[in-house]
Formats: C-alpha cells, structure tokens, sequence
C-alpha cells in the first residue's frame, strides 16, 4: 500500500441541518386538536358544493376550493382502509416494528394517518396479511393530551 | 415582441402582510390571497387551468412544501409547476405559457412567512460551505459590502441616505398593504444601518394572468444571472440586475424613460435605491437622492412595507399593477400611468434577477 | 397550439451511491459538455437554464443549483416538484421556447444526496407537519400503504412486486450510466428483509447521485440534428392528502389521476388514439415496483382491474410496450434527476442511441414524472418524426 501524500489528503467538514420553526395550525386545525385535547371527539368539516365531510377537519376543500362549512362528529369507530407495518430502523424515525394507516372513522369521506397499536407483530408477515381484510378500528385518545394529531391512536376492534 | 394576440394580460392582483397570525396556517393564508386575487380580478378558479407557485422550503419549513400549499393556490387537477424562486419567475412562466398557447388563464402564486421560520438563518445555508459558511453571510450581507464599496467612492451623501430612509419609512406608512404591527428587522452588517433593513413579515401573494381583454400587459419580461463565486463578483456593477432590465425593457421594444412607475426590489434600503443607479435612472452616487425625491420610485415603500423571499418580485409586479389601475390607494401615484417596471432577485445574494414590463392596455 | 419542440442533446454522468471524487459543478459540467457534443452546438447558443434540485436538505447546501448549474449572463430559474422535479424544469423549459423567448434551452437536473445520513427523516418532513409528519411517515412507508391497497383492489401479490424489481435489475444489467448495477431475482428479493410492509429491501431503489441534461430546441434550430420530438405533454397535480384520495369517487389514490389525465393529454396531443398499439417505449418513474403497476393502466396499457394480468404478461415479455429498458429508478433513483431521466432514455430510444438497451424500432415512447405523495404528475411523449 501506497503512502498517502499529506497535501493530497481528502478533506471532510461535518455539516448540521437543523433549524427551528413553528406551524401555525390555523382556527380550523386548531380547533379540530382542542376538540379531541378537551372533549375525546374527533371531528370533520363538511364541504358545501358537495356535503363531503373532511377529517381531520380542513378550512377549505383541495378539489371544490371553496371553503368547509359545519363541524361534524365522527367515529370513534372506522375502517382501517390502507396500511403498512414499518419493520426497519431508519435514522430519525421510531424504531420498528410499528402500523401506520389511513382510517376511515364512521360519517367520515376522507381517512386520517394515524398509528395502529396493539396488533401482534411477532410474525410481520403474517400480522400484514390479516390486516389486508380492512378491519375496523377505534380511536383510543391518550390520558395526557397537548393538542397534536398523536393524542389518539387506532385499535383493533376485534383481534385479528 | 410588441403586442402579439398571444400577449399575457394581468387580471387581478391580491396581497396579504400579517405577522404571526396564529388565527391562520400557511395553506389558509394562500387559499384566502388566491381567492382575494381571483375576486380583484372579477374570475372564478373554475375558469383557471394553471397554478405557478414560488416557494421555498427551508423558508416554509416543509421539504417539499408545494405538496400542502399547491392545493391552496388551486392546484386541484390543473397543471401545476412550483419554483424554488423568486415570485417575479413564476409570474414570467405563467405569462410564457400563456404567450405559448399553452395556458389561458393562470394562478401565480408566491409566499415566504418569516414568522414561522428564521429566514437570515437558513439563508446563511445557501453559501459555500468550505469558504463562505464559516464566515456566516447571508442574503443581507451581500447589501452591506456593496454598501461599505459604494461610500468608499461616494463618500459625504449622508443627507440623501437619510432622507432615502425617511421616505421609505413614510410611503410604507402610508401604505394599506404594509406590515402595521408585528415583524422584526435582520441583523445587518455595518456598513448598513437597522433603519434600512426590511421589515420581516409574512408574505403571500397572488396574480391572475390571462388572455386580453384586460387593462394591464405583460410587454416584456427581462432575467438574468450573476457569477455564484461572491469573490467573483462586481458587487457595485450587478450585471444580472442591469441584464435583466436591459432585456425586459428591449422585449418590450421601450427604454426607461418610457417607464413611468418602478418598483425595484433590493434586500435593504440602499439595494432599492442602488438599484437606480445600476438601472441608470440616477447618476452615481445619486441613488438614495432619487429615491427620496423622484415620483414613481417604489412608492409602496419597498422592503419597509413588509418583506420575505421568495414572495418579493410578485408583490413589486403586484403593486405596479395596482398603480397602472389606480388601485394602489394610499400610495397611488397621481397623473396617468402608462408603463411600470418590476424587478425581483433570487439567492444567493440576489444572484439572478428577473425584471417585468408592464403596460396599460 | 404551440410550436414544435425537441431534444438534440442529453449528457448524463454515472449514477451512484456516491461521486467522491467529483463535486457538484465538476459533475454538472461533464453532463452539459456531453449533451452540448451530442447536440452540436456551442454554450452560446444557450437561452435560458433550468435548474431541477428537489428538497435542499438531501443535499444538505440550499440552493446549491446557483454555484453548480447557473452560468453568468443566462437567465436561471429552478424547479422544485419533489420528485417531478426533473420532468417539470422540462416542461418549463418548453415553455420558454414555446413563448418564443429563446430557441435553446438546457435543462439540468442535480441530485447530490450521497452524504445525507437521514434521507427518510427528510422525507418524512415532506409531510403536512400539522396533521401528518407526527405519524413519522415517510416516503418508503407511503409508498407501502398505497401497495397495500393495490393488493386489496385488484389482487397484486408480494410475488408481483419481487417479480418485477427481478426483471428492472436484470434490465439494469444493459445500462451504461449505472455503475455497478445490482442483479438479483425474485427468490432474493422475498428473501430479503423487510423494510415496511409489504415492501422488501431489494424492491427498494438505491440512494443514487447524478447529473441528467437535457438540451431543448425550437423547431427552426433543429435543423438535420438527430431529434427526439416532443408530441405531447401533460402534468396535472392532486390533493396533498392521501387519504382524500382513499374513496374519491372521481378516482381513487391508486388510480393515479393525475397521471391518467397528464397522459390523456399528451396522446390527444400526439394524436394518439390508442396507446397500447402506439407506444413502443416507456419509462415509468416509480422506484418501487407497485409504483410501476400503478401506472400501467393510467398510461392506458390496460384496464385498472386486469393490471397483474397485464403485469404477467409483462414478466413474459408478452406486451408491445417495453417498460423501463434502462432499469427504471429501482436501479436508480437521483431524487431531482430521475423523471428528466425517464425522458432522457426515451429520447435516447427514439433517436436509437440507447447502446446496449436499445429496443428496435421505437417511434413513439413515453416518460412519467411523480413527486410528492403521488401529487404531481407528468408526463411526456416523444416520438422520432417531426410532428
């Protein structure tokens, strides 16, 4: 092996990539998290034009661009519509394995993201296949609550 | 290119300054700026079928920010592109299109909202992060050598700087659309004063541009590009704002006498008035003088009036539409106004401008 | 409708893990000289750049397009559409000729991601960061989700998706601009770890680096250039959220609106009437293998619910379309480069510069773009006579 030359030697500098913010979340937002922080419900926002009913609640709709009218109550009971069982460790993420997916709650036309706890992940293979069969689900709200989409989370109704 | 029957037209403008509105998210600010700018423009979204945005990332703390703000411009099953560049750009490809018979009507859209990030701090990011990184530049401080240059050539103008100061202050007082509370000044670098920083605010800003018949034409649209290397560069000469002016003045087949109205945009106090020296609209060493004493020169008060990239060159395109309209209120220039010229500039360290002629029709 | 449009010219560095011993401008510069060569023309006929660079973080230097793709004296303007990103500083591009602005335009698209450490703790912070980011999804995982419920609406398997990176590596193989391209079949795919459900490790595409150009000409620069001229376009964007799409009556989260609507206009365009007997070439911008299947039928390959019928016949080598010759992004995937990518391998297909993956006798081809959470979609046909 060659001796390096000490002029030649390559040259790394370490680089951070971190910078503070704060979300506004908005009157809609925020009063769709004070609904589920204070009283355990989770609630949507009916479009006009069209009488679909968006959750988590939004100020205006995507497609009819126009803004939400009434506050509607929904589940706390859904259909887990799509999902997927996290099983590898990324930097920055949580460590696995873990269920994220998008629930349906009853009144609801649109799914909120959200963790599914409490599902047997020993086999991931297996807990996968069962979870294709669109189960329905629960939103269990957390005891402590700060006001972000993480107060609650989704279980399964019935073992699966 | 004269007045082909492809030109772009602008149809409505609409601009918010707020600061730390925590009643309001960045989507809702959007939605409701568009909305303004369609109603100003007498239009309805169903009548759009393009969305150009402005936006950057590390300024809205979303990497890929146009996934939640798109929707909000309008971008629901329309063609939508998104710049990570300043708002002038984006009103330029939206006219493009236009001109190309690929677009009839668009939404241009731009934000940059101060409050929920620190803008001097991730700008500093943009620099070489071998040579300039450790020094701790950022998009301001490029002003301020420019500046301490300037006064080595020009020494004893303290009267004009001041007064230049003093006029920006009163036009953005007298300004409906200027930041009223709330908003903080940049850390500048001496030679640069605080009282010449912008104001950093939360900018959104919206266009619609479409087909004639409306009052205001995009005549000509002018960009250019600086060496990156700032060591590299002629700080007092800015060739890529002189280009870009250069070109959209000569697209338009006009020179700058014929301009009545300009809003120039700059970082701080002296990039605006500077900027008219550069232009040619004021003698060397006659920038500050001009902006304080010359009619037309960005009577909207400029950076003081609320400021944050990458929204910036629309609003200077926005407020000259309002002023050829007469709609600009309490900063409207009296007598006909028949030709304004808008300038915006991108990172890093107004690198590249873009300029727009616009013309009553 | 406007005028015609070509490509004369594209370069493209390798594409890798990481470029170690070239940074970003000397990269850059060695794919602008290879497209100026293979266009024939000299840097002054440039009329404007557009820089493609997708989230700033992966590159860990924001706007690191103005020190490595803007030149003095042009007019510079980037595109940012995740990852669209690519395909739609074309479209802009085009646009610009189009306008009669300039007859040149030089498309650059970077991707520098090769140091970043954290690449899913960016993409998770993609996502709205008042309802979603919390949820820690990132791109791998949505991609999961979506073929979780392509699974459940027309009956992919776990099998399809191995089946399909197989055949996308042992393409790769015929690819000059992958450097050490993986080969691996179906048993090693379903033989690797999981990554998130039901996506494996070897589906996934590899963290890639690399520079694509593309040069752009108006139809009187053209002139006797080996052109590949742009027939059609069309880009449509969608929702931000997903789970808007689940149950949208107008079309649902896997059947890719937006893209169907970006490739109905650019056939109506091209005056193409049925694209499964006209295209030859396609190249999908999907780095997993359910993002491919997703948009065979908006392509209009095939129905929706006979996709894994169409997908078999595929593996077969039993379709008129070859899709993906180059690999496609499951080889690799330079986040800001891989749709002008795509583009760029049609146009080498249509033009028969495609070396060793070229396919016979292609005349029309088309390319997607797809960023965001399947948000932003475009697409582009090319094709080898002038329209």
């Amino acid at each position: 092996m060659q001796t390096p030359d000490p002029i030649s030697k390559p040259i790394t500098i370490a680089g951070h990539w971190n910078f503070e913010y704060r979300y506004f979340a908005g009157a809609v937002a925020s009063r769709f998290f004070n609904e589920i922080k204070i009283n355990r419900r989770i609630m949507g926002t009916r479009v006009p034009s069209t009488g679909r009913v968006l959750v988590p609640a939004r100020s205006f709709c995507d497609a009819s661009y126009e803004r939400t009218g009434e506050w509607v109550e929904v589940g706390p009971e859904g259909t887990l519509d799509i999902f997927t069982i996290v099983a590898a460790k990324f930097p920055g993420l949580p460590d696995p394995p873990f269920v994220m997916g998008y629930v349906t709650l009853d009144g609801a036309d649109t799914a909120v993201l959200n963790y599914v706890r409490g599902v047997d992940l020993t086999d991931i293979e297996a807990a996968g296949n069962k979870l294709m069969a669109k189960p329905r689900v629960r939103a269990i709200f957390s005891d402590v609550r700060e006001g972000r989409i993480t107060d609650f989370h989704f279980e399964l109704i019935a073992p699966i | 290119m004269g007045i082909s029957p492809n030109s772009a037209y602008i149809q409505g403008v609409a601009i918010s300054v707020t600061w730390a509105d925590a009643e309001r998210s960045l989507p809702d600010l959007i939605f409701e700026t568009v909305t303004g700018a369609l109603s100003n423009a007498g239009a309805k979204m169903a009548e759009m079928d393009s969305v150009v945005l402005a936006a950057h990332d590390l300024v809205d703390g979303r990497s890929l920010s146009s996934m939640v703000t798109a929707p909000a411009a309008g971008a629901y099953m329309r063609d939508e592109i998104r710049l990570a560049d300043d708002g002038l750009v984006a009103a330029s490809l939206a006219a493009a299109r236009i001109e190309a018979g690929e677009s009839e009507f668009s939404v241009v859209a731009a934000c940059g909202r101060a409050s929920e990030g620190d803008f001097q701090r991730t700008s500093q990011t943009a620099f070489d992060p071998f040579m300039i990184q450790p020094l701790g530049l950022d998009e301001f401080s490029l002003s301020a050598l420019r500046l301490s240059a300037w006064l080595q050539r020009h020494p004893g103008l303290e009267d004009s700087r001041r007064r230049a100061g003093q006029a920006r202050a009163r036009r953005a007082g007298s300004n409906g659309r200027a930041l009223k509370s709330g908003g903080h000044a940049p850390n500048l670098w001496h030679p640069l004063r605080q009282e010449e920083a912008p104001c950093m605010a939360d900018i959104v800003v919206a266009a619609i541009l479409g087909p004639r018949p409306a009052r205001v034409r995009i005549a000509g649209t002018g960009h250019s590009t600086d060496s990156s290397n700032v060591g590299d560069r002629d700080l007092l000469r800015m060739p890529s704002l002189a280009q870009a002016a250069e070109r959209a003045l000569s697209s338009a087949s006009m020179q700058s006498r014929d301009i009545d109205l300009f809003e120039l945009e700059g970082a701080t106090l002296f990039d605006e008035a500077y900027a008219l020296e550069v232009l040619g609209l004021a003698a060397p060493g006659q920038g500050f003088a001009t902006y304080a004493d010359g009619t037309g020169i960005n009577p909207s008060g400029g950076g003081a009036s609320g400021w944050c990239y990458p929204a910036m060159g629309l609003v200077r395109l926005a407020e000259c539409y309002l002023q050829l309209t007469g709609q600009a209120q309490g900063v409207q220039v009296p007598g006909r106004l028949r030709a304004a010229l808008a300038t915006g500039f991108s990172p890093v360290g107004a690198q590249s401008h873009g300029a727009m002629v616009l013309v009553t029709a | 409708m406007r005028d015609p449009v070509a490509i004369i010219g594209v370069g493209q560095t390798t594409y890798r893990r990481r470029h170690v011993e070239r940074n970003t401008a000397e990269l850059v510069r060695d794919a602008v000289e290879a497209a100026l060569t293979d266009a024939q023309i000299d840097s002054d006929a440039i009329g404007v750049i557009v820089g493609g660079v997708a989230p700033d973080a992966l590159a860990g230097i924001n706007h690191i397009d103005m020190a490595s793709i803007s030149r003095p004296g042009v007019p510079y303007f980037r595109v940012n559409t995740g990852g669209a990103t690519g395909s739609s500083a074309f479209l802009a591009a085009m646009s610009w000729i189009a306008s009669g602005r300039c007859d040149v335009a030089l498309v650059v698209a970077v991707e520098r991601m090769g140091y970043a450490t954290t690449a899913q703790a960016v993409f998770n912070s993609i996502f709205d960061p008042i309802y979603e980011k919390d949820i820690s999804i990132s791109t791998i995982s949505m991609i999961a989700m979506r073929a979780t419920m392509l699974m459940q609406e027309y009956g992919y398997t776990t099998d399809h998706w191995a089946s399909l990176a197989a055949k996308n590596s042992l393409a790769s193989q015929n690819n000059d601009t992958l450097e050490n391209p993986r080969l691996f079949d179906k048993a090693q795919v379903l033989a690797s770890p999981i990554l998130s459900w039901p996506i494996r490790t070897l589906e996934a595409c590899p963290m890639s680096e690399g520079v694509c150009v593309a040069v752009l000409a108006s139809e009187k620069f053209v002139g006797a250039r080996r052109a590949a001229w742009v027939l059609g376009t069309g880009a449509f964007s969608d929702a931000y959220a997903m789970g808007d799409r689940i149950r949208r009556p107008e079309g649902s989260l896997v059947e890719l609106l937006t893209l169907r609507r970006s490739a109905e206009k650019a056939y109506r365009e091209a005056g193409i009437a049925n694209p499964s007997e006209v295209i030859d070439c396609v190249e999908i911008q999907a780095p997993f293998a359910s993002a491919e299947a997703m948009a065979y039928s908006a392509l209009g390959l095939c129905e929706a619910k006979n996709g894994p019928a169409f997908l078999d016949r595929l593996l077969e080598g039993r379709t008129r379309a070859l899709v993906n010759p180059s690999g496609g992004p499951q080889a690799a995937n330079p986040v800001s480069a891989t749709a002008l990518i795509r583009i760029v391998e049609c146009a080498l297909q249509v033009r028969g510069l495609a070396g060793k993956r070229q396919l016979d006798g292609v005349r029309h081809a088309v390319a997607t773009g797809q960023g965001g959470a399947t948000q932003f979609s475009t697409a582009v046909v090319l094709g080898s006579n002038r329209p």
